[in-house]
């Protein structure tokens, strides 16, 4: 069995960044992988994605973005060659094709099986991100002998679904994403619409994420927001990597079909929530609340006039009367891409540290068992934690604990 | 959280530390939360029938009211019947009002703002072939339900639109008529 003092399970950014705070602070450690530097970056994602923040704030410790399009939107491809750099040259430990089997604790730490043998750890991070797998609803099932069912971490391109209608369940990001893709590849798209989230690509001549970090709001930190529950629940906002708008009214003059939440899949009929109304309107309320920050945010600094006018998006249009269901069986809808958000996974730790809907317990990353870490989660420890800019300070923070963890064992 | 506003007290009549501690409270122990509610309900003559609601199952235990309500039902005069309530689908039009109405009092006391007035007027379409049979493509129920509120209160029509907002989106009986709900009856 090899033994070393740290295990960061996962070399993608969350990881990579770890590591490097780790060495820092000269923690001993190995960075397990499945697969590659970027696994899920690089299998679990559809071809045409690009990041939704843009290249200036992608930036890793230690490696700020230096390439020649500040204001453009990497694809993963890029993406990936930029984490490969950063672990070359900061001499990351990275192990590939190590699976993480099964982890308990063991008298002095944690015992790590994987599938290229055993190892010994005092302190493990999980760092395997939030986006670990794709979250599908039990609907999947009574639906599942009348269609072709796929999940954004399967899905690659259009050409992947059968001809015919798609029904798109969920517009967040992927979703919104993937129902514009699908809808110019000429498949009549249904875009089923729960709670989401709506932004501007930008506003006032910024881009959107721009306003969200010199306001503040992406670094608020977790032990700080009134709500931390509802706060880590937000949906991903309906953006894309590029200036094509992808909210409700733009894809609707594309010519998807919005409906509302899929309530339940009975005698083979979708039906879909009347209450689409509802959450389009508490989507363009909280779309202007936060434009209402920027704008104090602009007044109390006097810089109205060096800023363009408010550009505020129009109200969410809808059909009259949207449908409430629709057949899977008569030949309408051949395929359902299940854009329901992505659950981080822990499948592997047998460790009693989860709550009674089994979600990890943790604070701000710390998990309730002594020496175990979580990075790269939902609004981890700032708003910004699940993203590649977010990394960087959470890691640092949980680096600093995880070195007094040590720190005690070892005087103890 | 906080209730007040930094000039005066706002009173919706809405005990909001309550609610938040029973939120804290099932939030601990979730099989607290299990609620069962029910009415029975007496068939008098023709389309008038009385529904008597009483106890109801929750916070782990069978739980008592003071007294009973009691809620009579008919059809109209115009259906040949005897008026001497409201019909069934007026009770669901004032179900959901009621329920979005008490929603907004309380996310307002929430919010700290304090209400003068809500009044909501409340809409369904239905088309009558469907009950009677006539065109098997026409639903029962409603067709569309519209509901419009009036709100007195001091606060910004964002504020008041957001209200609404909220109320909708924890409203149970808003869920009830959105969205499917398995129905099972028997007979004994």
């Amino acid at each position: 069995m090899r033994a070393v003092t740290a295990i960061i399970v996962g070399a993608g950014q969350a990881g990579l960044a770890t590591s490097r705070a780790l060495s820092d602070r000269g923690v001993d450690h190995l960075v397990l992988d499945r697969g590659a530097v970027g696994n899920a970056w690089r299998s679990q994602r559809w071809d045409s994605l690009r990041l939704l923040t843009p290249n200036w704030s992608n930036g890793l410790p230690g490696a700020s973005y230096r390439g020649a399009e500040p204001d453009g939107f990497m694809p993963v491809s890029k993406l990936l060659m930029q984490l490969e750099t950063y672990a070359w040259r900061f001499g990351v430990p990275v192990q590939g094709q190590t699976a993480v089997l099964r982890v308990r604790r063991a008298d002095s730490g944690y015992h790590v099986d994987t599938s290229q043998g055993p190892f010994h750890c005092e302190a493990l991070v999980m760092a395997g991100g939030a986006c670990a797998r794709p979250n599908v609803p039990a609907l999947s099932i009574a639906a599942s002998s009348a269609v072709f069912q796929t999940t954004p971490a399967a899905y690659k391109r259009p050409n992947d679904l059968p001809e015919g209608g798609v029904l798109v369940v969920g517009a967040s990001a992927s979703g919104a994403q993937l129902a514009r893709e699908l809808q110019l590849s000429g498949r009549q798209v249904t875009l089923a619409t729960g709670w989401h989230t709506r932004l501007p690509r930008s506003y006032r001549g910024r881009d959107v994420e721009w306003w969200l970090d010199v306001i503040g709001l992406m670094d608020e930190r977790f032990d700080e927001v009134d709500d931390l529950e509802r706060a880590r629940r937000t949906p991903s906002p309906q953006l894309i990597g590029g200036q094509e708008p992808v909210d409700l009214n733009a894809l609707q003059a594309l010519g998807v079909e919005v409906v509302g939440k899929l309530a339940d899949v009975r005698d083979c009929q979708a039906l879909f929530s009347g209450g689409l109304a509802n959450a389009c309107a508490a989507a363009d309320l909280k779309m202007h609340r936060l434009l209402d920050a920027v704008d104090a945010w602009v007044v109390e600094r006097g810089l109205e006039s060096a800023l363009p006018p408010p550009d505020r998006p129009a109200a969410t249009r809808l059909p009259p009367s949207p449908v409430l269901k629709r057949s899977l069986t008569d030949g309408d809808i051949r395929s359902i891409l299940w854009a329901t958000g992505y659950r981080p996974d822990f499948s592997w730790l047998d460790v009693p540290v989860f709550d009674a809907r089994g979600r990890l317990r943790h604070h701000g990353g710390v998990v309730s068992a002594p020496g175990l870490y979580a990075m790269g989660l939902t609004f981890m420890r700032r708003r910004r934690s699940h993203q590649i800019s977010g990394v960087g300070a959470d890691a640092s923070e949980l680096a600093d604990h995880l070195l007094g963890h040590l720190d005690s064992r070892r005087a103890a | 959280m906080t209730v007040q506003t930094e000039t005066k007290t706002v009173d919706n009549g809405v005990n909001v530390e309550a609610l938040l501690g029973a939120k804290a409270a099932i939030s601990e122990a979730p099989a607290a939360g299990q609620f069962t509610w029910r009415a029975r309900c007496t068939w008098m003559n023709g389309a008038h029938s009385r529904s008597t609601v009483e106890g109801f199952f929750g916070l782990g235990e069978e739980q008592d009211r003071k007294a009973p309500h009691v809620i009579e039902a008919d059809h109209p005069e115009q259906f040949a019947a005897t008026d001497k309530g409201a019909t069934p689908v007026e009770l669901v039009l004032s179900g959901l009002a009621s329920c979005l109405s008490a929603g907004v009092a309380a996310v307002a006391q929430h919010r700290g703002i304090q209400l003068k007035s809500v009044r909501a007027t409340i809409e369904g379409d239905m088309d009558m072939a469907g009950i009677l049979g006539i065109d098997a493509d026409v639903r029962n129920g409603f067709s569309a339900i519209r509901i419009s509120f009036d709100i007195d209160a001091d606060a910004a029509p964002e504020e008041l639109a957001a209200l609404v907002a909220q109320s909708q989106k924890r409203s149970a009986v808003f869920d009830i008529i959105t969205n499917p709900t398995n129905v099972h009856v028997t007979v004994a």
